[in-house]
């Protein structure tokens, strides 16, 4: 450890490692020096001069935000030139600002207001008109207020660095600089809102939100995004018991700032008019809304039936539904409708991964690790596509720590712009381009190995006898594509003994098929048309009339990630709570359903209260690794489990070639994102399919 | 006795003061209001009865910027904000209020909303005759409490049927 640079800053003595920002060192002593430009994270820019303070034997007053603390420098913030300074920077900010706050969506939280109350001058001097320039619309979700906007640049930053993106820019000169859009009118970039959010003041404002309410007229709850694996946490904002917005703007979570398109604005399927709200059962071969206790007197009798009369049952869980869900599904399946058919559409092969690493502890990458560690290994994926957090991690690692990016992908990938190798591979010669870099590899202190479904079965042990001849400290993550993939497979949502596979499923003649949460009839990506059921007896619980849905005899309305408690694991194996934020008329959460069943059939005692801090509790107790602290989750963190450290073997053998993944781009969400009105609106989504 | 002759003068001065004072009432214009019979007369300042103001386009004065509402003591006013588009517009902003209701089970009549509005948009009226033996009917909408449109105005932009009006 570096010797502490020691300093005074007004009067008190700060010490602090050399290369800290006298803004920084400033904020650890408890003293505020206002800022608009700078921002943690992201490249200095000064362009605001908020920052002012007085050094001692510096003629002239420094920018706080771009100066570094050196031996026995003395500051001030405190007095009356700095204030001035202050003032005068609001003052001239403000000189073509807009009276707008009672319409600006900022209003209420924007950084210029609390600025101006706080330091600022309350009256203008300037008498001139101002220059009104029109509202632009960058894209479905980007609107710009050029008169708003103060010029700090950190849209063009977190736009650039954070998210690789680069699609923002300033043109023209001096009093007209204005941010501009990539494609001159418009915008075509990843939609993350990662710039409005960032904004201090209301410059840029989102389609989704804008004029919509006040930020102090909603509840904010905090979910986590019900889409990728990544599990970020958004913060939603609820009035009326409607979604508003999304973000994360309190950074707390596994994600800090970022959320990618669907975390922050693709809440918006919650409400589409093709939302179920009403259970549908199967009459005279056409589905007809009924009350829920008709439809669940019809599940309960026929299962009662089909027990009785020694019938198969097969079960398909989701990649969607909460730990709770599964666990209780599994127990459901096993324990009361006694088949060992279960499955889900498994996304990547974590339990080759597992049984590869069995013996050895701590060798699964957090979403932290991505950050921290000082190398990153990305094997398949396009991980800016589909898993942008994990890529935002690698990114700011990059830039941060400098760490060594190794990209080994079939297509060019966005991490090739700052990669140390990037490699193109065919399907098959994955192994081949690693023993290129073995001694590449080698020499780095230590590596994370992400992989997506081009390693399944044999080859992921194969991947890990690799890394682990590396002789470094290597940890691995298995990508899986969807908000509980990971969580599916943990609850044992797999086959038991003797049992048949989701596809086995579809094709055999079962006396009952019951599908929670998925839509395995949707057919295979690419080829239009769904399957034909062949069991004779379906139930389905969606939030929408899928292919799955429609061939169904009973459709039960099933409750979105945001309309429920409960927790979800993500692809690295992080657990993290859900909070219910509203509640649509009519649907109820997978949990309640299931529960109801189990008592229309009588059956219920066996099963235990379908509430979901008893089923967790139980989950903590029985299932290997998620023994984690309460605290952690409860306080709105993630918290990692440990996986089986053991040999695991799957019933009837691995069958790698059923594992696949969707693939699913930026703008794509499986099932779910076709009833988002933004994924489906924005021009890029269009382009992506 | 001068006691009991200055008792006899003070007494009858007494009376002819009080009568005084009678006689030139009755002389002078009656300030008792006849309501009901005569509508009730009010200061400028009095905090009756919301009413919610137009500009001189006829255009509503509110922005639905929830100032008053958050201002309110009592909570008691709801707002739901929509954007105006090339084809409704509503207000001169470029929000206006498509749900504005203030509940009088509830408002006291404190003016701060009032106070807080930026846009001159809500103001205390002069109306007292709020009671109601159905609470249910003392939440007061939009509708009920916006301004009359002067007259000669042109709304820019009349909203189409079936959308929302400009009343
Ligand atoms: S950006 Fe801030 S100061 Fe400017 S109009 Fe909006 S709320 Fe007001
Ligand atoms: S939405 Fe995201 S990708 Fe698009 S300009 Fe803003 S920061 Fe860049
Ligand atoms: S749009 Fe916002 S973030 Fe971008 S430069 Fe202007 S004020 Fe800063
Ligand atoms: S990266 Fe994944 S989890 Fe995060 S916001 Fe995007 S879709 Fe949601
Ligand atoms: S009445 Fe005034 S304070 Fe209330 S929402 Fe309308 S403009 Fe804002
Ligand atoms: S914060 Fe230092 S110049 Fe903007």
């Amino acid at each position: 450890m570096p010797d502490l640079v020691k300093l005074t800053i007004d009067g008190k003595a700060v010490q602090a490692a050399p290369g800290t920002l006298v803004i920084d060192a400033a904020k650890m002593a408890g003293i505020e020096i206002p800022a608009f430009c700078y921002y943690e994270g992201l490249t200095l820019q000064a362009a605001c001069r908020m920052c002012l303070v007085e050094v001692e034997k510096m003629p002239k007053m420094m920018t706080a935000c771009t100066l570094p603390v050196a031996e026995g420098m003395v500051v001030r913030t405190e007095t009356p030139q700095v204030a001035q300074a202050r003032k005068y920077t609001l003052e001239f900010l403000l000189t073509n600002h807009p009276l707008d706050c009672p319409v600006c969506d900022k209003g209420g939280e924007c950084e210029l207001q609390d600025m101006v109350f706080r330091y600022g001058a309350g009256e203008s001097r300037y008498t001139e008109e101002k220059v009104h320039t029109p509202e632009k619309q960058f894209s479905p979700v980007v609107f710009f207020d050029a008169p708003r906007c103060i010029l700090c640049f950190r849209c063009v930053r977190i736009c650039n660095e954070g998210m690789g993106v680069g699609a923002l820019g300033v043109i023209y000169r001096g009093v007209l600089s204005e941010i501009a859009p990539n494609h001159g009118d418009h915008l075509e970039c990843d939609e993350c809102g990662a710039c409005i959010d960032i904004c201090p003041v209301g410059a840029l404002t989102s389609g989704i939100y804008r004029y919509q309410t006040r930020p102090w007229e909603m509840q904010h709850v905090g979910a986590i995004c019900t889409h990728c694996g990544d599990g970020c946490k958004t913060t939603l904002g609820v009035r009326n018991n409607r979604i508003i917005r999304g973000n994360n703007r309190d950074h707390s979570g596994i994600n800090g700032e970022f959320l990618c398109i669907k975390g922050r604005y693709a809440f918006d399927f919650y409400d589409h008019p093709e939302r179920l709200q009403a259970p549908l059962v199967r009459k005279n071969g056409k589905l007809e809304e009924v009350s829920w206790s008709e439809a669940l007197d019809t599940v309960a009798n026929r299962f009662n039936q089909i027990r009785a009369d020694g019938g198969t049952f097969g079960v398909i869980g989701s990649n969607h539904t909460t730990n709770e869900e599964n666990f209780y599904l599994r127990k459901f399946a096993r324990e009361v409708l006694a088949t060992p058919h279960i499955d889900h559409h498994r996304t990547g092969d974590v339990t080759a991964l597992v049984d590869a690493l069995s013996g050895k502890t701590g060798r699964m990458a957090t979403v932290a690790d991505l950050y921290n560690r000082k190398a990153v290994l990305v094997l398949g994926a396009d991980l800016a596509r589909e898993h942008p957090l994990l890529s935002f991690q690698i990114r700011a690692n990059y830039r941060h720590h400098q760490a060594h990016v190794y990209a080994v992908t079939p297509g060019p990938v966005r991490e090739d712009k700052y990669a140390v190798a990037s490699v193109r591979v065919a399907s098959g010669g994955y192994f081949a381009a690693l023993e290129d870099l073995r001694a590449r590899l080698k020499a780095e202190p230590e590596l994370v190995i992400v992989f997506d479904d081009s390693f399944k079965g044999p080859d992921v042990h194969r991947l890990v006898e690799f890394g682990e001849s590396l002789g470094i400290p290597v940890r691995y993550i298995c990508l899986v594509d969807y908000s509980n993939s990971r969580g599916a497979l943990d609850m044992g949502l797999v086959p038991g003994e003797g049992g048949m596979r989701l596809d086995e499923m579809l094709a055999a003649d079962l006396s009952a098929l019951w599908v929670v949460g998925a839509n395995p009839f949707k057919g295979t990506p690419g080829v239009p048309g769904s399957v034909a059921r062949k069991a004779r007896f379906l139930v389905v619980q969606d939030l929408f009339l899928t292919e799955t849905a429609e061939q169904a005899d009973v459709v039960l309305p099933a409750a979105s990630a945001y309309e429920k408690s409960g927790t979800v694991t993500n692809t690295t194996g992080e657990v993290q709570r859900l909070k219910r934020a509203i509640n649509t008329m009519g649907a109820k959460p997978d949990l309640e359903i299931m529960g109801f069943i189990a008592r229309q059939m009588g059956a219920a005692g066996a099963l235990g209260p379908w509430v979901p801090e008893t089923v967790f509790a139980e989950i903590r107790r029985t299932v290997h690794g998620y023994d984690i602290p309460l605290p952690e989750i409860d306080t709105g963190g993630a918290a990692p489990t440990t996986p089986v450290n053991g040999r695991v073997t799957e019933a009837g053998g691995p069958r790698p070639d059923l594992i696949r993944s969707d693939h699913n781009g930026l703008f794509a969400s499986g099932t779910l994102g076709r009833y988002s009105k933004v994924l489906n609106s924005v021009l890029e989504g269009r382009l992506d399919r | 006795m001068p006691n009991k002759i200055e008792d006899v003068f003070g007494v009858a001065a007494a009376i002819a003061k009080g009568m005084g004072v009678t006689f030139k009432e009755m002389m002078s214009p009656t300030v008792t209001e006849y309501y009901p019979d005569e509508p009730a007369k009010f200061e400028e300042r009095y905090r009756g009865a919301h009413v919610l103001q137009r500009d001189a386009n006829g255009m509503e004065k509110c922005v639905a910027c929830f100032l008053c509402a958050a201002a309110c003591p009592a909570d008691c006013i709801y707002i739901e904000a929509a954007e105006n588009t090339e084809t409704v517009r509503i207000s001169g902003g470029e929000r206006y209020a498509r749900v504005y209701n203030i509940d009088y089970n509830r408002c006291i009549f404190c003016g701060y909303c009032v106070e807080a509005c930026p846009t001159d948009a809500i103001t205390h009226g002069h109306g007292f005759e709020v009671a109601s033996f159905n609470t249910s009917t003392l939440i007061k909408r939009k509708e009920d409490m916006l301004a009359p449109i002067p007259p000669g105005a042109k709304p820019p932009v009349i909203a189409p049927a079936g959308g929302p009006a400009a009343h």
